[in-house]
């Protein structure tokens, strides 16, 4: 298993943002991690990358334990923000060498995946500009080139889609299959179903800090018969689970 | 990227040496960008600070120049210079080594970002650390270095005093950093950000109050000065306490002055050894638990407002009954932002504060009472002193205001409302806090000096005229070159905008001044009286008012006519 949940909790100042969450992710597949405004997606990855501790329970990558054994962990993530970081006043280049650099990558190896990149997401022209300038969608490609230049065996992304245009969504699609066919990992965190329904090879949806449902596009069929798409399942399900927490709440 | 890519784990790679190595090649382009898009700027800041550096070497050359005169009390006087220098240089560099810190390590996207990466912590929080103190330390550096070539050139001191001194600042500068790095990581781990405004708040109090013990020092207990300033140095003794960084820096320096280089090289070894350890102990701490610190100072979820806002809802309403409703919800909106945005309110209430109670202390720093050529000067000082902070305010908090708005466009856009209202609002609440906080101080300055009703009503007109003028200078240039796109008021401050209306405020507080200076020179010497004008002097008084609110109104009229023609 690349990513492993179990039964995490964290807390914010009596708030339950995730509860007793397990999740197990396999490596070689598209995991799309999907749920509404404030369900706790944006804390469970935080949790996975490291950034927030759980109160309960562990958050295992390739095996090693966040927290413990963090540092073998983050050697083998990759991981973008929904606000992707760039340094403001480096170009697209030197960031992108700052970050083959941070992941010990051979000057030549690092130079050559760099250039691929560059001309797969089409970034040439813009590579040698200070980052400042540039549009969120670009922004976004060279996060999403610097999270894959050291070809991580998990990759974490936390709203790839956002920005970015038509072709680039396309390209970003391939580049994700890709790393999923090679091995690796992808673990998205997304509102586009779209995006989830054509490349999630699982889907989890989590609603108020717990996972409802996981599986399969088909899976999640079977559990609502008589709906076929992604948006429907998604919208029953996270309403149904309101509702029992309303019921529960007034009990 | 491919179908045949490599999964092997990848080591780790050097940390502190890469997050160095970017940092100043971020500096070198920011260096390249400002040289070939804004020579200009760059020019004007390099001239600047000469004229800083130029002006405090000639201050400090004039101040040790007299304490030679006296030789037997300038061996006493001096090391109480450095003493002061030093300890008030710790709690600054503490407070804004914290700040910056609190800011690199929770707030900035780059920890959020370099901290699941596998650049270690103890590297992370270095390349902060240091970055905090490089920035902080500046003060030290602006006031410190000509201070030393003065002192160097008076005494006329060896090469190795000028090694010395430099070695103790350097060595000196991580001590209170480290303290500062240990605050900010303190107050993520264990200050709620709903109560974090609170502790603001009671630290300003406790620095305030610290301020006014301090300021008892300066009462005069008999008209005896020799009486005064016994009793003042032994109130002061307690900055010499052995346990003091301040004094291990300040024995270094003072042997060096009096060429016992062994002695001063002993005191430089304990600073730097007790910077290195606190350095090393504060990097540890933090590094070792700066995760779980992250994650409180991300987390902590903001609490609904108490009052829901009513208060500065019952000002807008108390204050500008008289503008349209529209134009109300607009200032409201802009004093909420204010009264939220401690970074406003503090850097206007720690300047207008010292200022303020400065002037609360100053009839009883002079014995006897003010002679009327003092009391001219005094007002002329004062009113120098208001002008400047009123620029700085402005230049940097009031200026951007227009172009923050740059995001709001669609809203205000479609507001039923000729835009020139959007500019006159924030003209009014500009220039309400502005000369709120001006007045007040100089209510404080005719009640210290005791000035006559003509020379009170010509600082207070003054005051009022360089505050319209500064503020429409603002609005109305912050209009006419604004930044839509740029999120950060700082960096629209910095802009080619920002720059041009610093140096149209500069030159209205300094021709401000000029006439101020004038008027009060004219009454002390040549009228002999500060209770009437002549015609001369009546004149300038009117040129001042003319001056400044002609380039308010002048600003204004540009900025509406641009803003009200500008696309978004």
């Amino acid at each position: 298993m690349s990513i492993v949940l179990e039964r995490v909790t964290k807390t914010f100042d009596r708030k339950v943002a995730v509860e007793r969450l397990s999740l197990e992710v396999r490596a070689g597949e598209v995991f799309a991690f999907l749920g509404p405004n404030g369900a706790g997606k944006t804390t469970t990855i935080k949790l996975m990358v490291g950034l927030l501790l759980p109160d309960e329970g562990s958050v295992f990558i390739c095996g090693h334990r966040m927290g413990t054994d963090g540092r073998a962990a983050k050697a083998h993530l990759g991981y973008v923000p929904d606000q992707p970081f760039l340094y403001d006043k480096l170009t697209g280049r030197e960031f992108l060498e700052f970050v083959a650099n941070m992941y010990g990558l051979p000057r030549d190896e690092a130079w050559g995946r760099l250039t691929r990149f560059a001309e797969r997401l089409r970034l040439e022209e813009t590579l040698d500009r200070l980052t400042e300038g540039y549009s969120h969608g670009m922004k976004q490609k060279v996060a999403l080139a610097a999270a894959l230049l050291h070809e991580p065996r998990v990759l974490i992304v936390d709203e790839p889609m956002v920005g970015l245009d038509p072709w680039a969504a396309r390209t970003v699609r391939e580049l994700f299959r890709a790393r999923a066919n090679a091995g690796g990992t992808v673990f998205l965190s997304t509102h586009t179903l779209d995006v989830a329904e054509a490349l999630a090879d699982r889907i989890a949806i989590i609603h108020r800090g717990r996972i409802v449902a996981q599986g399969t596009l088909e899976e999640l069929r079977r559990l609502r018969t008589e709906q076929q798409r992604l948006e429907d399942i998604f919208l029953t399900l996270t309403e149904e689970e309101a509702a029992v927490d309303d019921g529960r709440g007034r009990s | 990227m491919s179908g045949g890519a490599t999964l092997a784990p990848t080591p780790a790679a050097p940390g502190l040496r890469l997050l160095l190595g970017a940092r100043l090649r971020c500096l070198r382009n920011v260096a390249d960008q400002t040289l070939r898009t804004a020579p200009l700027r760059a020019a004007l800041i390099a001239l600047f600070l000469l004229a800083i550096w130029t002006t405090l070497f000639a201050l400090f050359d004039r101040v040790f120049l007299f304490l030679h005169m006296f030789r037997e009390q300038s061996v006493v006087v001096i090391p109480y210079v450095f003493h002061i220098f030093f300890v008030a240089m710790t709690v600054l560099l503490a407070f804004s080594t914290a700040i910056l810190a609190y800011s690199g390590l929770f707030v900035r996207p780059e920890p959020a970002w370099l901290l699941p990466s596998p650049v270690g912590p103890r590297s992370i929080v270095a390349a902060v650390f240091l970055e905090a103190m490089f920035f902080s330390s500046w003060a030290l550096l602006l006031l410190g270095l000509p201070m030393m070539a003065a002192l160097g050139r008076v005494e006329q001191l060896p090469w190795h005093f000028y090694l010395t001194f430099l070695g103790a600042f350097a060595a000196f500068i991580p001590i209170p950093g480290a303290c500062g790095l240990l605050a900010a990581w303190a107050g993520a781990m264990w200050i709620p950000r709903s109560a974090r405004r609170v502790y603001l708040l009671a630290t300003a109090m406790a620095l305030v109050g610290a301020l006014a013990w301090w300021g008892r020092l300066w009462s005069h207990t008999g008209r005896d000065a020799e009486h005064w300033l016994t009793r003042f140095l032994s109130e002061l003794a307690y900055l010499r306490s052995a346990l003091l960084p301040s004094t291990w820096v300040t024995n270094a320096i003072s042997r060096s002055l009096h060429a016992r280089p062994a002695e001063a090289a002993f005191y430089l070894f304990v600073t730097a050894a007790h910077a290195a350890f606190l350095a090393w102990l504060a990097v540890g701490i933090v590094a070792r638990w700066v995760q779980p610190a992250f994650g409180r100072a991300q987390s902590a979820p903001g609490r609904p407002l108490r009052g829901g806002g009513a208060l500065t809802r019952w000002l807008t309403e108390a204050l500008f009954r008289y503008l349209p409703a529209p134009q109300r919800c607009l200032i409201l909106k802009d004093l909420r932002m204010f009264v939220r945005d401690p970074l406003q309110w503090s850097q206007l209430a720690i300047l207008f504060g010292l200022l303020g109670l400065y002037l609360f202390y100053l009839p009883t720093v002079q014995p006897t009472a003010f002679s009327r050529p003092l009391q001219a000067l005094v007002c002329f000082l004062n009113y120098g002193a208001v002008a400047l902070i009123l620029s700085t305010f402005t230049s940097r908090f009031v200026f951007p205001l227009i172009s923050l708005e740059g995001r709001q466009m669609w809203l205000l856009g479609l507001w039923p409302l000729a835009r020139r209202h959007v500019l006159w609002a924030k003209f009014d609440f500009a220039l309400s806090v502005a000369a709120a906080a001006a007045l007040v101080v100089t209510g404080l300055s005719i009640r210290a000096l005791e000035l006559p009703w003509m020379l009170s009503l010509v600082q207070v007109a003054a005051t009022l005229s360089t505050c319209v003028g500064l503020v429409g200078l603002a609005i109305g240039l912050g209009a006419r070159f604004p930044t839509y796109g740029e999120p950060s008021g700082a960096r629209i401050a910095g802009g080619l905008g920002g720059t041009i209306n610093l140096i149209v405020s500069m030159a209205l507080v300094l021709t401000s001044l000029a006439l101020m200076g004038a008027i009060c020179f004219r009454s002390a010497y040549v009228l002999g009286s500060l209770e009437r004008l002549d015609a001369l002097n009546g004149a300038l008084y009117l040129v001042q008012m003319v001056l400044g609110f002609g380039a308010g109104a002048g600003a204004m009229r540009i900025g509406v006519r641009h803003f009200s023609r500008a696309e978004f």
